[in-house]
């Protein structure tokens, strides 16, 4: 079974990112929106851990979230408008808001 | 709101007919709150009713049916804890009506 | 078969309405015969600590209403085990038994075998 986990408060601001990485399954994967897009800043420890998993992880954001932002994505993170996180939530088997 | 008068006292009550408060709880109490639900209490009735106020002075909190009915079987045996048992004496909706014969809050997790 | 539940409460009994919420889920769950398990992670593992005051908030003591899920029929519990190191908690001084200490491995499996998870 595969799991989409949705993050969306700040890496800054609490420990979801770092919980959701410890028990990320090997099928799973991550939709960062809202605040939680900012865990791509560059030259941040969120940015570095995300960075160091590059491979291993599959990690998806939503994109007017990141524009809003300013933030430019890795070329290895996919960007997705809501069809497609529609279409995310419907190819996992389960999806975990992380509230 | 609604009210209760026992024995000269007059006891506040919920939307629901539920006390608003535990403490004012007696067996008089008990037996007036019946008596709006025309039901006359029997030794088998007063055994849940402080079952479930022991259940509640453990729990903080009033049991739906499934719990009720685990709690009856754990303390009185299987012979009282099903729930045929339990809805013979209580008129179909033991979680709820014994709840408030007890004197305690309206169970929240029963429909 | 209805489908099976995992709740993961993440928050410590006093900072908002959310361990709360996940408890009544679980109550709700439970009496209903949801086939369901409980994680507590993170802060959420503070509810787990003994003789907690409720009183000195005028608050509902979540310690007695987590010792009512075994009566609701919710069974299957869980902590976090990184969550209590870091919080300088054993496993063995809880107030909520039996519970299953489990890995981070552990928790991405236990994930894996519900169907749906809800996490507060």
């Amino acid at each position: 079974m595969s799991t989409l986990h949705v993050l969306s408060h700040s890496p800054f601001a609490d420990s979801h990112l770092s919980s959701c990485l410890r028990v990320l399954g090997s099928h799973d994967a991550i939709l960062l929106c809202g605040d939680a897009t900012y865990a791509l800043t560059p030259s941040t420890t969120a940015r570095q851990t995300l960075d160091a998993k590059v491979g291993s992880l599959a990690l998806f954001v939503l994109d007017e979230d990141a524009k809003a932002r300013n933030l430019s994505l890795p070329d290895w993170v996919k960007s997705v408008d809501y069809p497609e996180f529609v279409a995310l939530s419907v190819q996992y088997d389960k999806v975990n808001t992380w509230l | 709101m609604k009210q209760l008068i026992v024995e000269g006292r007059t006891l506040a009550l919920d939307k629901d007919g539920y006390l608003e408060d535990l403490h004012d709880w007696s067996n008089a109490v008990a037996e007036a709150l019946a008596l709006e639900e025309d039901l006359v209490l029997t030794p088998d009735h007063w055994e849940i009713l402080e079952l479930l106020r022991a259940f509640y002075a453990e729990f903080q909190l009033s049991p739906a049916t499934r719990p009720l009915v685990k709690y009856t079987a754990l303390k009185l045996g299987a012979e009282k804890g099903n729930s045929l048992h339990l809805n013979r004496l209580f008129n179909g909706t033991p979680a709820k009506l014994a709840a408030k014969l007890a004197g305690l809050p309206k169970p929240t997790n029963c429909l | 078969m209805p489908k099976s539940l995992l709740i993961i409460s993440r928050q410590s009994p006093w900072s908002g309405p959310s361990a709360r919420e996940a408890l009544d889920i679980a109550l709700a769950g439970g009496a209903f015969d949801l086939p369901l398990g409980m994680l507590f992670m993170d802060d959420g593992v503070l509810q787990l600590m003994p003789s907690q005051r409720a009183g000195a908030l005028q608050q509902k003591d979540i310690t007695a209403n987590l010792q009512a899920l075994s009566m609701f029929g919710v069974e299957d519990l869980f902590a976090c085990h990184t969550s209590l190191a870091e919080r300088g908690l054993s496993p063995t001084e809880l107030s909520v038994e039996p519970l299953q200490v489990l890995r981070d491995q552990d928790i991405a499996a236990l994930i894996d075998r519900y169907d749906q998870v809800i996490t507060i």
